[in-house]
């Protein structure tokens, strides 16, 4: 099974986008988000009429379902006031086009905020000028999101899924639980929790188990599912912790993962 | 090769030999429509209503309660879409369990289309969906929750009892979809406050396209498609009278049969649980360990992938499914796997045994003649599968 086999409505707005082009005037406002670097780059041009979207063109440089997110995006919002086109998420254009491969799921990201920065520029009075996707290459500019080491969602959770440190691992007895590699000691608490239930995730960056010889193969020889090469980007849930959007660094993809709790175990 | 191994009952069912003898008169000589004054027409209705007396007495509902739909997925259209558009002056949102059949969850995109806002429901790792946490997502305007009795797919049953008695009185409706757990496990109206429940014909080996919506007495729902009026202007369209009298029939039988039948498919299920878990290295069930229907057992299996798993045990002459046979469709692991806690790489690796009422103890047998080695084998081409 391909995890990048896409929707027949996604491959119609890749193969067809609709709303494709620029806009010019006195109200009109630019969004612009991802990098060429990173292999995004999306620009969105609003025309803002009695504050709703009277018009809206895009240019797109990346993947099919960069383009095809794009596409939809602007037919999401089209004619809606500024509020309700501010409301439209990366889930509602991923849903509106029967669903996208998680791998691609970072490409829709980028489309909803192309279309927030240039709402929040109109709002702004911010003037962005076209331009071209080997002057912003030229510029350097990093891959921004992609190096935050914040973690968002990690202080709205306190007591409702997110522990800095918890010491005995029976507290979280039948939780799926989610332990940040922060050395031996989140090691073995990971190792600890296999006793009180039978979902534990251990998140590394490393492509390696960065752990004294025997510590790591315990971990390996245990029911801790080990996470490599992996970031943790955010936190989220109703009211306590549901899931969190992990980063796979390997593939430069994000997706999501279901747990109850987020162990950070600071020494 | 023996002879064919069919255990992926939750997909189709055979029509029971029993049910399609009681049909077939209705095809023939015993034809009519129940709308018309003639002989032939009160024939019809009084084989209408009988059937709809036997699918009311199986849920312990009243015959008024009980509306005839061409399936499940009308059943459940009218309930979720009836239900909303009816009471939209009461509210706009509506909660729907996330370990729900797709064709509800596109329902759910239908409803936010309409101007509905839909949240969804998280399960715990077994995937059963807490009330507590139902609770939490209620708002002032929520006017609808749907909780399928028991999953399909994984086999967890739902506390529906316990979410029943804490929405009763609140003003919001409950909507149940019972199809995968009816005929195996005991649902009652009469003691449980469900406001809208879906049954299918097919799945208690009636005819396939019949289904019937229960509405609770009181409940108001608004039709979804328009015509002459038939059940009660709220489902109209000629009956389809032999199919309708099938499901009838093959009510009473599963009625009357399910205790037997349920504890004779709980050992098939128990046995072919402890002999993979016992026998195949890395092998995990999914779905709980006890709160589960009596006729599922949900696997994975590490480093391998479940198409791989179906086609081989198909060339063994074993019929199973992996993860959502409608998911496969869109090649996405299952939506329910994941919102479990599964990971895309494990939830790839599931396979589904469902058992039925012509599912013999050599079914398990012949299972585990054949699923070891062809673990064994598919690990052994896998890269992500490494013993040590």
């Amino acid at each position: 099974m391909k995890s990048t086999q896409y929707s027949e409505k996604t491959l119609d707005h890749f193969r067809n986008p609709r709303n494709v082009g620029t806009l010019e005037g006195e109200n009109v406002a630019i969004g612009r988000v991802g990098n060429p670097v990173c292999g995004d780059l999306m620009e969105m041009y609003v025309r803002v009429v009695d504050d709703r979207i009277d018009d809206i063109k895009f240019q797109t440089f990346g993947c099919g379902s960069a383009v095809a997110t794009s596409s939809m995006t602007t037919e999401l919002v089209m004619g809606k006031t500024l509020d309700e086109a501010m409301a439209v998420t990366r889930g509602d254009v991923a849903d509106s086009l029967d669903g996208l491969p998680p791998v691609k799921m970072h490409c829709s990201n980028l489309a909803a905020d192309a279309l927030h920065d240039a709402i929040k520029n109109w709002r702004s009075g911010r003037k962005l000028t076209p331009l071209a996707a080997e002057e912003i290459a030229a510029a350097g500019v990093g891959c921004g999101a992609r190096e935050a080491t914040v973690i968002e969602g990690v202080d709205d959770y306190e007591d409702t899924g997110v522990y800095k440190r918890v010491d005995d691992p029976a507290a979280l007895a039948d939780k799926r639980v989610l332990v940040l590699d922060k050395g031996v000691a989140s090691a073995e608490f990971a190792l600890a929790l296999t006793e009180f239930t039978p979902r534990v995730v251990f998140l590394t960056e490393l492509d390696v188990l960065g752990l004294p010889e025997d510590v790591a193969g315990r971990v390996k020889r245990s029911d801790v599912k080990v996470l490599f090469q992996s970031r943790l980007l955010a936190i989220r849930g109703e009211g306590e912790v549901e899931k969190v959007l992990v980063h796979d660094i390997d593939e430069d993809s994000e997706y999501e993962l279901f747990v109850d709790a987020v162990v950070l175990q600071e020494v | 090769m023996g002879e064919a191994v069919y255990l992926d009952y939750q997909s189709a069912k055979p029509v029971d030999p029993r049910v399609v003898e009681a049909m077939l008169p209705y095809f023939t000589e015993g034809f009519g429509n129940p709308a018309s004054l003639h002989m032939a027409g009160d024939r019809a209705e009084t084989a209408l209503e009988e059937a709809r007396a036997k699918v009311a007495a199986f849920i312990g509902a009243q015959p008024e309660e009980v509306l005839f739909t061409s399936g499940a997925t009308e059943s459940t259209n009218l309930a979720l879409i009836g239900y909303a558009t009816r009471n939209k002056r009461s509210g706009d949102h509506v909660i729907i369990s996330e370990v729900e059949h797709i064709s509800q969850h596109n329902i759910g995109k239908y409803l936010e289309k309409a101007g509905f806002r839909v949240s969804k429901v998280p399960p715990d790792q077994f995937g059963r969906i807490r009330a507590e946490k139902l609770r939490a997502r209620i708002v002032d305007e929520t006017i609808l929750v749907s909780v399928g009795w028991a999953s399909n797919e994984i086999g967890t049953v739902q506390p529906i009892p316990e979410i029943a008695r804490m929405l009763e009185g609140t003003g919001v409706a409950l909507h149940v979809d019972a199809v995968a757990a009816q005929g195996l496990l005991p649902i009652d109206m009469a003691s449980v406050p469900v406001s809208l429940l879906t049954l299918s014909s097919n799945d208690i080996y009636g005819p396939p396209g019949v289904g019937a919506l229960y509405v609770r007495k009181g409940v108001r729902i608004a039709p979804v498609n328009m015509g002459g009026g038939q059940e009660r202007g709220l489902r109209s369209g000629t009956e389809n009278l032999p199919g309708i009298v099938g499901m009838g029939v093959a009510a009473e039988i599963a009625g009357r049969e399910l205790s037997a039948e349920s504890a004779r498919l709980a050992a098939l299920r128990d046995r072919l649980i402890e002999s993979v878990l016992s026998t195949i290295p890395d092998s995990h069930l999914n779905g709980h360990p006890v709160e589960r229907l009596p006729n599922n057992a949900h696997f994975r299996f590490d480093g391998i992938e479940g198409e791989s798993l179906l086609l081989s045990m198909k060339d063994e002459g074993i019929s199973v499914s992996t993860g959502s046979a409608c998911s496969s469709k869109t090649l996405e692991p299952s939506h329910t796997l994941i919102s479990c806690g599964l990971l895309h790489e494990e939830a790839h690796g599931s396979l589904e045994f469902t058992f039925g009422r012509f599912s013999r103890e050599s079914d398990v047998d012949r299972v585990m003649e054949a699923l070891p080695g062809v673990v064994d084998r598919l690990r052994r081409l896998s890269p992500l599968y490494k013993t040590e």
